[in-house]
């Protein structure tokens, strides 16, 4: 464990640097040798390289970063129409020279230095959602898709300190995936509760959420197991994307080790449960990394089902580009090991503008106005962090 | 070898995965079937996919191409991709089913399941086939507990089996059970 003070002395640096929760705390990643920009060019080329056999490799032997939303699209042969962008890259990843390990409790000291306007303002109003809402209603009628998440964005002008986000958003918030990215010209900052690749060896898992629920006094954790499993909607979806996560793993796992491991648990977290399942399998030995990439991405717990089908209504319903949003950030082991979560609860800032992304789904019983507040919900808990 | 037709669904790789414990499976896009891999098969499998029938008549047409000649199955979609090409109507349910369990019971006409039994299944399913329905060798042996649906047909002398509800699903208990009788009845 190193001292506190290291982390303000990173920051006051001005050098880049990414942060990703660890199940005892946070690694932090710096003193970048490489930084490489993705696009469809090339993406493919970057995931085949082949890393020399070492006896022992270094802890900073790998690179980490994102994929972004369009990127995964395209990799799997799914264009999207011409969108509104901020033409932020679509996707990094940067070779780190030193990692360091940081306590669960991040101290920071921010010199206040946040430039900020308080009122974010949305890109769809309630009307125009709830047009979209009922169109996707007709296409689950009519067998097109069974679930669909329609996006909303909040956005502001604005120039903040990432790191000062990121503390006081770990100590309202400690998701499992939690994880900042600081370079010079933009910033991520995430409180991702969700893990889609955990790869080790030949082993590989994934664990979907499907289901929130806001933690009151009246709830413990039991009522809320009990309130999923007596919800039918929140049932439904949860399975939808249970069978919908065995058959990506399935696509590279040997047949008959995809084993589903945790059925529907609910995780306690410091304001909120999640339904959760655990799936894992065993990889075919020829299963490389871009097969896992293009088995696995973009999530779809947080697209909808069927995964194709429902990325085209999506595509071309929404107008702005999704930029990090509904991607992947994690990292990639020079011994071929990875770990990815998929980017939800997210502010990213570039250009001076903050820009938070939410979607919550559709499915046949879901009620538009409910929601669309569900989307507001999930974006309020960053958006007071601009207070 | 067993050829599944894969309608782009996200549950197609359960299936190739569930049927791989019998046999060596291979798949294909729908778009894509490969001419020497469908003569090779033993079996053709249709997969579940989003839309309706009238979407796929490539699949119509291999269906058409092979009745009689292989061993013929259809899932979800695929079940209905057989009832359509036998000149079935598909149409949209009142009630839709995603992601729900419900239970299934088999009638009198099965030849390779007993009256009366009874199975939980996944469905995720938005269409239905609308009955009376009749076609030659062709009879409804499942049926949903509650409405009454079509949930599975068996034509035993072209051996041709369809399956309304998802036996790949983990919401199907004991699916591969279903699969292993159809596949050696």
């Amino acid at each position: 464990m190193i001292k506190e003070n290291y982390l303000n002395k990173v920051n006051s640096s001005n050098k880049p640097f990414i942060i990703y929760k660890t199940i005892k705390g946070f690694d932090l990643y710096t003193d970048f040798s490489k930084k490489i920009i993705l696009n469809n060019r090339n993406i493919k080329e970057f995931l085949n390289k082949k890393f020399k056999n070492k006896k022992k490799y270094k802890n900073t032997d790998l690179n980490i970063g994102f994929f972004g939303y369009e990127l995964l699209n395209n990799l799997i042969g799914v264009k999207l129409p011409k969108q509104k962008s901020l033409n932020f890259p679509k996707g990094i990843f940067y070779k780190p020279e030193t990692k360091k390990t940081l306590p669960e409790v991040l101290y920071f000291k921010s010199n206040k230095n946040n430039k900020v306007t308080k009122n974010f303002k949305i890109n769809i109003n309630q009307n125009y959602y709830t047009k979209i809402f009922n169109k996707f209603k007709k296409k689950i009628r009519s067998g097109e898709t069974y679930q669909i998440k329609i996006c909303t964005k909040y956005k502001n002008k604005s120039k903040i300190d990432p790191l000062d986000f990121f503390c006081r958003l770990t100590k309202s918030n400690l998701a499992p995936e939690a994880f900042m990215i600081k370079d010079k010209n933009f910033s991520i900052i995430s409180c991702s509760p969700e893990n889609l690749i955990t790869k080790n060896g030949l082993s590989i898992s994934t664990k979907p959420i499907a289901g929130t629920l806001r933690k009151t006094k009246m709830i413990n954790k039991k009522k809320a197991l009990n309130f999923f499993r007596n919800n039918i909607k929140e049932t439904k979806e949860h399975n939808m994307i249970v069978d919908m996560e065995r058959n990506d793993l399935s696509r590279i796992c040997k047949p008959g080790t995809v084993k589903l491991k945790k059925e529907k648990t609910v995780e306690e977290y410091k304001d909120l449960y999640h339904y959760v399942s655990l799936i894992s399998g065993k990889l075919k030995k020829d299963a490389s990394n871009i097969d896992i990439i293009k088995a696995m991405m973009p999530g779809g717990s947080v697209i909808g089902c069927p995964k194709i089908s429902t990325l085209n209504l999506l595509n071309n319903q929404e107008k702005e580009s999704r930029n990090i949003y509904t991607g992947s950030f994690g990292f990639i082991k020079f011994n071929g090991d990875m770990k990815f979560n998929i980017i939800i609860r997210s502010i990213l800032n570039y250009k001076n503008i903050s820009e938070i992304s939410v979607a919550s789904g559709v499915v046949i019983d879901s009620n538009a106005k409910h929601e669309f507040n569900e989307n507001f919900i999930k974006a309020k808990a960053l958006i007071d962090l601009f207070k | 070898m067993i050829y599944v037709i894969d309608h782009k669904d996200s549950f197609t790789h359960n299936v190739v995965h569930q049927f791989s414990l019998f046999d060596k499976v291979e798949w294909d896009d729908f778009s894509k079937i490969n001419k020497k891999k469908l003569n090779n098969a033993s079996t053709i499998v249709f997969s579940p996919g989003p839309g309706s029938p009238k979407d796929y008549p490539l699949s119509s047409k291999i269906y058409k191409q092979l009745k009689g000649k292989k061993r013929i199955i259809g899932i979800c979609l695929g079940f209905q991709q057989i009832l359509f090409s036998e000149g079935a109507q598909i149409i949209e349910q009142n009630k839709i089913y995603h992601g729900f369990q419900s239970k299934v019971i088999v009638n009198k006409s099965s030849k390779i399941f007993n009256e009366g039994q009874k199975f939980k299944v996944g469905r995720y399913h938005s269409l239905k086939l609308k009955e009376p329905f009749t076609a030659e060798n062709f009879d409804i042996t499942m049926r949903c507990a509650i409405s009454g649906a079509a949930m599975s047909f068996e034509n035993n002398v072209d051996k041709i089996y369809g399956f309304q509800f998802h036996p790949e699903s983990f919401l199907t208990v004991n699916g591969k059970i279903l699969i292993k009788k159809i596949l050696s009845a």
